[in-house]
């Protein structure tokens, strides 16, 4: 197999003595991080101490706050390690240390001693910005509160007392000292709403920043002229207390959005593995190394197997393959690509390995598209929020009417109180609950997922399932386990089992289907004579074949199915049964036999309590199918479905008026995956960045599903409750505004609280059923 | 009552050092992790 080389200068070792062991679990992680190159991609150097590096890394196996401690205690305890701050509700921690002492693998087997994982985290760029997007809305927050608070005080006199009672200079100061904490309320915290009124006035559009900050506009422009007019039209009252509070009940609304989103996002970028993309590299003496995906240079010759994916636009030397291009076409069609074929960066190999000549590298890694998948994830609109955003624009041309027709009907009683009466119009009205309310309930459903291990990769998905009623499961990998044992071995005569096992390893581990692990993980280390492999073609649902070298012999090799290997045998009674042969016939045969995953008759009963009906289809024969299926008490099974079986008997059910969810490995199922209405990708077989899904579970549980089903229905039940509340409250307020009952500061304080509750119930899903086996901890073990 | 006259402007220019110390704690990334904190008492030395 590959082998990993360190592309720097020799290492010093670390200044404390080395353990004995020599932590495979951590699946060679170390070295490549020791490579200073690394560094930049998820450290950067203190400001004040440019000697030091900080970095951000997650911590996998945390289950309690106590652990934090214990991760820092270890981390501080490495000599060369100058801070360390571990959080425990983002399951990340921030090292700082020094490169002149300590390596980065010596502090991360400090922390694996204690008993925890380390894993960088290459996110620095985003969470930065994120960080300082937090700290500018923290901060606008605070000085509305404050001025808020501060101006209410100097407010409150002019409440309680009787006209007259407070001596005019007195009354005038109080004002004064209203209007300059106002100044900066103004400054700072309604920077947002009036950038993006100008914005939308320059654009001709209308959002629901532009009552708000005509709103502010008026209310100051009134209460200004009021201070420094006392005796003119305006300088009866002034409002800079209500100006401050609903500036601030705005921000906090916008607040808590903001923490929403931010849980969210963290959430779902702690759950991918951190490590350097590899990809594998050829050496000048024809070797082939593991490399970081970013260090491959145009002319470099990768050979890249299936189930990864390009990390650059490439030309193919050698081989054939089927590519996958969703990522950049949106079409799912495999597309065959062979000798003299471009490949792009970002598209999937499908079915065989190649050889493959860089043209141009670039920001292609998986990392970069998870980001972008990850941000358009967060950043797609669902269809109730678009319906939402379409309402606006009419809503938002009455609400300016209806402020006009407020002040109007209050002209009257003098300009000041008529303007009043429009500034509560504009903005008792904000119908920031109705955009609110579909984005809110599906962030928070899609922020508990991510932190139970579930990765949704559209919103919409989450909409769309609570309409689904029927799953379908596929059998290998995803009701079963995805780790098969290989049970008795059949040989021809003249050949051992473990040299059988050789040649069908050499083949094996070209691909990355379960029963191809399965051979690979029982066959023995070292056997003469030892076989490799080159060309091999992976036939989907059917098998590999390849030619094979050993030491003396050369052999057309074909492992899989019997019709593949044309080899007539005897199906057997339960499992599967793959075959090997060569150019002479039979070689030899492996009985397979798999296992049910342990939650499945669990989720199967509780997609079933829920009203879902359950079917299974599976490519593999019915013998092998048939046992699965009644251990899961699944009734409805289809057995021997090619892809293109599976598909046509999805468009059936969708043609019955069945609205379809497809739980797949999604290697093999990409068509079907596609052409269902929800998709799920499971287990840890499929490269985290399969296109065609919506949500990914790497965690491999079958509950899982069950979870993500009534969650989104619930989801969906809080956005109807959250557009009810919206329409009710905007019916009910409107006119009393306009009226003149409405005082400005009850119509903020209105209007916020309709958006927190909006925002707080939807809340409430982030909370909600996780009772029902939430695995806190990362579910990613083996990258 | 004439105190007032010097405390309406004092209170004034109190309200900005706040600002200013609310900033500076914001800036030095005091906000980041309320929750760490709080459970550090829990800790053993």
């Amino acid at each position: 197999m590959s082998s990993f080389s360190l592309a720097s200068t020799a290492l010093p070792a670390p200044p404390w003595p080395q353990s004995g062991v020599q932590d495979t679990s951590q699946a060679g992680q170390p070295t490549p991080l020791d490579d200073p190159r690394e560094w930049d991609a998820f450290s950067r150097p203190r400001k004040d101490h440019p000697d030091q590096l900080e970095s951000s890394v997650a911590v996998e196996g945390m289950h309690c706050a106590a652990c934090s401690l214990t991760v820092e205690q270890a981390l501080l305890g490495v000599p060369g390690v100058v801070a360390a701050s571990v959080s425990a509700s983002g399951q990340r921690a921030q090292v700082t240390w020094r490169p002149a002492q300590v390596l980065p693998s010596g502090w991360m087997q400090a922390v694996a001693m204690a008993g925890y994982r380390l894993v960088p985290l290459q996110d620095s760029g985003a969470r930065a910005r994120r960080q300082a997007d937090t700290r500018q809305a923290l901060w606008r927050w605070g000085v509305a509160g404050l001025g808020m608070m501060q101006v209410m005080m100097y407010a409150y006199p002019a409440y309680i007392a009787q006209p007259g009672e407070i001596p005019g200079e007195l009354e005038q100061l109080l004002r004064w000292a209203s209007w300059v904490i106002s100044l900066p309320v103004l400054l700072f915290s309604c920077g947002p709403f009036f950038r993006q009124a100008w914005r939308d006035l320059l654009q001709r559009r209308v959002s629901m920043d532009l009552p708000v900050a005509l709103g502010i506009a008026i209310t100051f422009a009134i209460s200004t002229v009021g201070t420094f007019e006392p005796l003119g039209p305006f300088g009866h009252e002034v409002y800079f207390d209500s100006l401050t509070m609903f500036v601030f009940f705005l921000l906090s609304g916008r607040w808590l959005e903001l923490r929403l989103r931010d849980r969210t996002a963290g959430a779902l970028e702690a759950l991918i593995s951190r490590l350097p993309d590899g990809v594998e590299r050829q050496c000048a003496d024809g070797s082939f190394e593991r490399v970081a995906a970013r260090r491959v240079v145009a002319g470099d010759v990768l050979r890249v197997h299936a189930g990864e994916t390009f990390v650059a636009d490439a030309l193919v030397q050698n081989g054939h393959t089927q590519v996958d291009e969703a990522l950049l076409t949106g079409e799912s069609q495999a597309v065959h690509r062979g000798p003299g074929a471009s490949v792009v960066a970002g598209s999937h190999n499908l079915s065989g390995t190649v050889l493959v000549q860089v043209l141009r590298a670039g920001q292609a890694t998986r990392f970069a598209q998870i980001v972008s998948l990850m941000e358009s994830a967060a950043a797609s609109k669902p269809a109730a929020a678009r319906l939402a955003d379409a309402l606006a624009r009419p809503f938002l041309l009455a609400v300016l009417a209806a402020a006009a027709l407020g002040a109007a009907w209050n002209w009257g009683q003098g300009p000041a109180h008529a303007l009043m009466v429009a500034v509560a119009v504009l903005v008792v009205t904000c119908p920031c609950a109705l955009s609110l309310a579909a984005p809110a309930a599906l962030l928070a459903s899609a922020g508990a997922l991510a932190r139970q291990g579930i990765w949704v990769r559209r919103l919409q998905a989450l909409e769309t399932l609570a309409t689904v009623d029927t799953v379908v499961f596929d059998k290998t990998g995803t009701l079963t386990e995805e780790a098969m044992n290989v049970g008795a071995i059949h040989t021809r005569a003249g050949v051992t089992p473990q040299q059988a096992l050789a040649m069908a390893c050499a083949l094996a581990k070209h691909s990355l289907h379960p029963v191809s692990r399965a051979l690979c993980a029982a066959a023995p280390g070292e056997v003469q004579p030892a076989w490799h492999c080159a060309h091999v073609v992976e036939l989907t649902g059917r098998g590999l074949r390849g030619i094979a070298h050993g030491n003396t012999q050369t052999a057309a090799l074909r492992l899989g199915t019997a019709t593949f290997c044309r080899v007539q045998r005897a199906p057997p009674t339960t499992g599967t049964c793959v075959h090997l042969s060569d150019r002479s016939g039979w070689l030899a045969s492996f009985d397979i036999a798999e296992r049910l995953r342990p939650q499945a008759a669990q989720a199967v009963e509780a997609l079933r309590q829920d009203g879902v009906t359950v079917r299974l289809m599976s490519g593999d024969t019915p013998q092998a199918v048939a046992p699965v299926a009644a251990a899961a008490g699944i009734r409805d099974m289809q057995a021997q479905c090619s892809p293109d079986g599976k598909l046509a008997l999805l468009r059936q059910l969708q043609a019955q008026g069945h609205r379809v969810a497809m739980v797949g490995d999604g290697l093999n199922d990409g068509p079907v995956l596609a052409g269902a209405e929800v998709s799920f990708a499971f287990g840890r077989s499929v490269p985290l960045a399969q296109a065609q899904a919506d949500v990914v579970m790497p965690g491999g549980r079958l509950m899982d599903v069950a979870h993500t089903l009534r969650r989104a229905r619930s989801a969906v039940a809080v956005v109807r409750q959250n557009l009810v509340w919206a329409l009710v409250y905007n019916a009910a307020c409107v006119p009393l505004a306009i009226v003149g009952w409405l005082p400005a500061w009850l119509a903020g304080l209105g209007m916020a609280g309709s958006s927190l509750l909006v925002v707080l119930n939807a809340a409430r899903l982030a909370t909600s059923l996780s009772t029902e086996g939430a695995a806190t901890s990362l579910p990613l073990e083996n990258p | 009552m004439d105190i007032l006259f010097l405390l309406l402007p004092l209170s004034v220019v109190l309200v900005f050092f706040i600002l200013g110390a609310l900033w500076w704690a914001i800036d030095r990334g005091q906000f980041e992790d309320i929750e760490a904190e709080g459970e550090r008492i829990l800790s053993d030395p």
